[in-house]
């Protein structure tokens, strides 16, 4: 639900620019936006979680807080469990104005391992080794703010006649991308290929470039189906060279969904 | 008058004509003398007989009666009263025709003719109509896409103006400037002439030579009206203050791509590349590498090589299926200029903006007396310092200079001996100085450095000389403050690192042969005797164990002796180290690692020893396995073949084969042993050579600049396609344009960490690749040589800052002697703003040139 399988978007202001986009994103409505941003707000809860507990378990000096007028707060009967110490973050927001960084983050991390579910956090994790919660925060961390950072994966290719293709993989769910731009003085072919992957023949598109020792593939974390990649070609061939611009064929718009029957079970 | 037919009737023609001429042109055309018309009938009748001769001599004559016959009629018609004047005229005309005709042909005028005009026609055909059609289809096609480069913080007014920039192709235009309030007539007046680029700090045939093109042109209008008509090769562009985007168009395009850029500022050396910025020197270590003979390459290496011929066969393969080899049209080959002339953008704009007052025709006007009163006042403080300057710079300066330079050639010679001595081979295969020891290496490294700076000082200062806008030196720029930078923390941590061993030398010598006693003797003595017992329950072997162990010890012995011995001159030893680390704290750890690997000597011969012995052992016990088998090594084919064994043979090798079997754990413990401890020391070196890398090597100037302005370490150019829309809706005329538009914005994408890392990353690859690889582990195992890593692979890194060859002594002398002398500095002029007399009241000139902050 999540996800769909590839599919292509098109974005072509003139015959002679043009952006394919192949990304597993759905297109998005309002229920799917809401539970986007929840899975997110899960993600970050989980990673602040993990953050706390090493913290609390690692770094947490209970010595260095006595003279705190509001020590006492956690046994107070908590009217709000989810909300952090209100003084702590008052504090900690002085601290912040005052440009003390290191020290606005140990209170609020102070405050929040006092708070009722810091509290409830660390009596949960506490059956654990040092080495255990350890290895177990990192992995936490690693994942969700490395390994699952976005549920999607997005790729496009910019075609623009005269300058080159421009080959764009998005990191992420912010703007981070990573670009690589193809001169087209450099460019000598862009083709289909195929080849073999795990029990399947997978048909991909490949920019042959002048004078370098590997060639480039086209959409290289997704490999989407044989439809798309012919209609990228086309485009492609149809944006970048003088004189085709007819065959370019005028899909725009509709992305054309990958469910084609190309298995050709090949593979052994 | 021509020459007769026959040589020897030139002299009667001759006087014939003459007669001819003077009747014809005298009498006949004046109509008098009609009377008598044959006064030179008697010379004709001289000619014609002559001529008749010679005729008749080579057989024309014939010819020419058949002619005379053809035309009788004609001639019968046409004769009237002046039969015989005519006669005697077209006769002339005619032999003369025949004359020709026959010259012609004699010399085979004709089919030289008729030759060439084949071949023209065959051109025509062949070459210009093929052309001519192509030329008018290349035009029908190209004519549909206009490319403009626009840069987007070009400050944005709704007055008119006339945009000046550099014209690629017909279609192909690059925006530079928009010069406001201007007429384009004397704008291009301007551009012609040159007014627009005076007063500029450099030779301006540079800018067009980087540029790439030879004119500034004038390529279109800004903010005229609809009904304004221009030009149908410039284009229109719609400025308005609030949006981003111009609208531009053009009314030979059908479609416009409208690039947006923003203009890096030469004055911070920000530029804009279309490769990533080479923070080493390319391709040295490459060339490095292969110095090394074929024979004497790693087997990992041929190994990697081997894929790499491999892969790109394949590539090639992939390569040979594209059919048409695409021509690139002018448009595409350009972009490498345009990315120069971006690079410009800045700097051209601000000349040109800085002219522009000077368009038009300006009154003259000179200073009044009370201004006059004030200048010479303000300058007369100017002009005592410039003159005391001048006595500076004249006097003492050479002076220090000459001094400067002699101290530094003196090291340079200095340095080039050590170096020398450092790479001296005895022969090309062996090892050098450099190769064996770390600080050799260190000492080298720091001596390269020194020979290089003067060299690179030399560029960087040429650099002054020219336009900012030529990048070509930046990386050197980034390269030398690096290395500078690099060279002077090290000497800072090197001399808090040097005052600490100083104040301490007694402990830490105390200290150092602590370590030394516990971890090399006493260790290695405990883990023996406990492999002499039988170690973790294991059986072992008794005598061959007491034999090894007592044999080892016996040298470990010795050894500790050496050591005490050692004992009362390692403090000295601490205290060199100590000195030596104000050159920097990479001198001590380099002393440190080379320290290392002789107070280890004896656990290195161990291991040799033992693993030499091991890899005896088992290699008898395989052969001797074989043999059990009945079987034995071909050595010839590199085969086991089977082999008939006498009954002796086989009960001998069966027993030996058992004893020694049960012989090897007791070696094996023993072999591990040595081998644990030798590993350990390799990763001890490698701790020591990391912590030396990135104190000679770590990018913490690029990693500064990156932090500080991602603009100055270009790392290639990304384009971003941006909605139309966006700038539709802002223009207030509803009608959508006729040409479609397509907005990219091109930005220069900051170099990646990684790829600043790069080397790093290769060593790391290199290391993994040699230490940890299967291959590694089968040494290990069978008891083979583990070789170390070669020191000149492992450090192609360290040189990558450097040249592979470094500038001779005469070099650098020419090159610091070739340095510009200071500028002297001119007593200052006041320039009297100029003025066109325009109404424009926040400036000081008269079109709008725009102050840059």
């Amino acid at each position: 639900m999540l996800t769909t399988a590839p599919h292509l978007y098109i974005r072509r202001p003139s015959p002679t620019t043009a952006e394919f986009t192949v990304t597993t994103c759905p297109p998005l409505n309002l229920p799917l936006r809401l539970l986007f941003l929840l899975i997110h707000l899960a993600r970050l809860l989980l990673a602040a979680a993990a953050v706390l507990t090493l913290y609390a378990r690692f770094l947490f000096d209970p010595a260095a807080i006595p003279n705190q007028p509001n020590s006492p707060r956690p046994n107070t009967p908590s009217g709000q469990p989810d909300t952090l110490n209100g003084a702590g973050v008052d504090e900690a927001l002085t601290h912040l104005r005052a440009g003390q960084i290191p020290l606005f983050l140990t209170t609020l991390l102070t405050s929040a391992h006092l708070s009722p579910a810091g509290l409830t956090l660390a009596h949960f994790t506490a059956p654990l080794p040092d080495w255990a919660l350890a290895l177990a925060g990192m992995t936490v961390l690693y994942a969700t703010l490395v390994r699952f950072r976005s549920l999607h994966t997005t790729e496009s290719v910019l075609v623009l006649r005269g300058l080159g293709i421009q080959i764009c993989r998005m990191i992420g769910g912010g703007g981070g991308r990573e670009t690589r731009f193809i001169p087209t003085e450099k460019i000598r072919d862009v083709l289909i290929n195929e080849a073999f992957r795990g029990f399947e023949v997978r048909y991909y598109l490949v920019v042959v470039v002048e004078g370098e020792e590997d060639v480039v593939v086209l959409f290289p974390g997704l490999l989407p189906r044989r439809k798309i990649v012919e209609a990228v070609w086309r485009g492609v061939r149809g944006c970048l060279e003088e004189g085709s611009t007819s065959t370019g064929q005028g899909s725009t718009g509709k992305g054309s969904q990958g469910k084609g029957s190309q298995g050709k079970g090949k593979g052994g | 008058m021509s020459q007769s037919l026959a040589p020897e009737c030139n002299e009667i023609k001759e006087r014939y004509d003459t007669c001819f001429l003077k009747w014809y042109s005298e009498k006949y055309l004046r109509g008098i003398g009609t009377t008598d018309n044959n006064e030179c009938a008697v010379l004709f009748k001289e000619y014609s007989t002559c001529l008749k001769g010679a005729l008749k001599a080579r057989g024309i004559d014939k010819l020419l009666d058949e002619a005379r016959e053809d035309n009788k009629e004609n001639d019968a018609t046409l004769m009237g009263k002046k039969k015989s004047g005519y006669i005697t005229a077209r006769w002339d005309l005619v032999t003369r025709l025949y004359e020709l005709a026959i010259f012609a042909w004699n010399y085979g005028v004709v089919t030289r003719a008729a030759k060439g005009f084949v071949v023209l026609s065959l051109v025509f055909f062949l070459i210009f109509l093929p052309v001519e059609r192509l030329a008018t289809r290349e035009g029908n096609l190209s004519d549909g896409l206009m490319r403009v480069f626009w840069p987007a913080d070009l400050p944005r007014s709704d007055l008119q103006g006339v945009v000046v920039g550099w014209k690629n192709s017909a279609l192909d235009v690059f925006v530079v400037a928009v010069l406001e309030e201007v007429e384009p007539r004397n704008v291009e007046f301007a551009l012609k002439v040159g007014t627009l680029l005076r007063n500029a700090p450099h030779p301006v045939s540079r800018i067009y030579e980087l540029c790439g093109q030879s004119t500034i042109n004038v390529l279109g209008l800004a903010n005229v009206p609809d009904t304004a008509d221009v030009d149908p090769s410039w284009i229109r562009a719609t400025v308005v203050p609030g949006c981003q985007i111009p609208a531009v168009t053009c009314s030979r395009a059908s479609s416009v791509q409208l690039i947006l850029f923003e203009r890096p500022q030469p004055e911070r050396m920000q530029y804009m590349s279309l490769h990533p910025i080479a923070l080493a020197l390319d391709d040295k270590h490459d060339s490095f590498r292969q110095e090394v003979p074929d024979g004497s390459e790693d087997d990992d290496e041929k190994d990697e090589r081997r894929k790499k011929d491999h892969k790109k066969r394949l590539v090639e393969k992939l390569r040979q299926h594209s059919i048409s080899k695409r021509i690139p049209s002018e448009k595409e080959k350009a972009l490498a200029k345009i990315v120069n002339q971006i690079n410009w953008a800045w700097e051209l704009e601000t000349l040109l903006q800085k002219n522009v007052s000077r368009i038009g025709t300006r009154p003259k006007r000179s200073l009044s007396v009370s201004e006059r009163v004030v200048e010479s006042a303000t300058t007369a403080r100017d002009m005592m310092l410039v003159w005391m300057w001048n006595l500076f710079t004249a006097y003492v300066w050479p002076i220090i200079k000459r001094i400067f330079v002699m101290g530094l050639m003196g090291h340079r010679i200095a340095a080039e001996l050590l170096l020398r001595i450092l790479e001296w081979r005895a022969q090309p295969k062996y090892a050098a100085l450099k190769d064996i020891s770390a600080t050799a290496q260190q000492v080298e490294i720091r001596l390269q450095q020194f020979c290089y700076w003067p060299m690179q000082y030399v560029t960087l200062r040429r650099r002054k000389n020219d336009w900012e806008s030529v990048t070509t030196s930046h990386p050197d720029y980034i390269r030398f403050y690096n290395s500078l930078w690099l060279v002077a923390n090290d000497v800072i941590i090197g001399i808090a690192l040097g005052s600490y061993i100083i104040d301490n030398a007694s402990w830490v010598a105390e200290e150092i042969s602590q370590l030394l006693s516990q971890y090399t003797v006493d260790a290695l003595q405990t883990s023996i005797s406990w492999l002499m017992g039988w170690p973790a329950g294991l059986k072992l072997n008794n005598e061959l164990g007491a034999f090894l162990g007592d044999l080892f010890l016996w040298v470990i012995d010795y050894w500790s002796s050496c050591i005490v011995a050692l004992r009362p001159v390692l403090p000295h030893i601490i205290l060199f180290i100590g000195f030596s680390s104000f050159a920097g704290a990479s001198m001590p750890i380099a002393l440190f690692s080379d320290l290392l690997s002789i107070l280890t000597v004896h656990i290195y011969s161990f291991y040799l020893a033992s693993a030499r012995i091991y890899h005896w052992q088992l290699n008898i016990l395989i052969s001797l396995f074989h043999l059990f088998r009945g079987k034995k090594h071909n050595v010839l084919r590199n085969r086991i073949d089977s082999c008939d064994y006498d009954l002796d043979q086989l009960l001998v090798g069966t027993i030996l084969f058992t004893l020694l079997f049960f012989l090897l754990p007791t070696v094996v413990v023993f072999y591990l042993n040595f081998a644990i401890a030798r590993m350990i020391i390799i990763s001890l070196k490698a701790v020591f050579d990391t912590m030396l890398s990135c104190l000679n090597h770590f990018p913490l100037f690029a990693l500064m600049l990156r932090v500080k302005d991602p603009g100055r370490l270009p790392g290639g150019v990304r384009f971003e396609l941006r909605d139309t829309r966006d700038f539709d809706y802002s223009l207030n005329d509803p009608s959508p344009p006729p040409t479609s538009i397509s907005v990219v914005h091109l930005k220069s994408v900051p170099l990646k960490f990684t790829a600043m890392f790069h080397q790093y990353f290769q060593m790391g690859q290199r290391i993994r690749k040699h230490y940890l690889s299967p291959r590694v582990l089968l040494c290990l195992l069978t008891g083979k040589f583990v070789p170390p890593l070669n020191r000149k692979n492992l450090y192609s890194l360290q040189y990558s800052m450097l040249p592979a060859r470094r500038a001779g002594v005469m070099e650098m002398w020419d090159a610091v002697n070739s340095l510009p002398e200071p500028k002297k500095r001119k007593p200052p002029v006041q320039v009297p703003i100029l003025t066109n007399g325009k109404k424009f009241p926040s400036n000081h000139s008269g079109g709008r040139s725009r102050g840059y902050g």
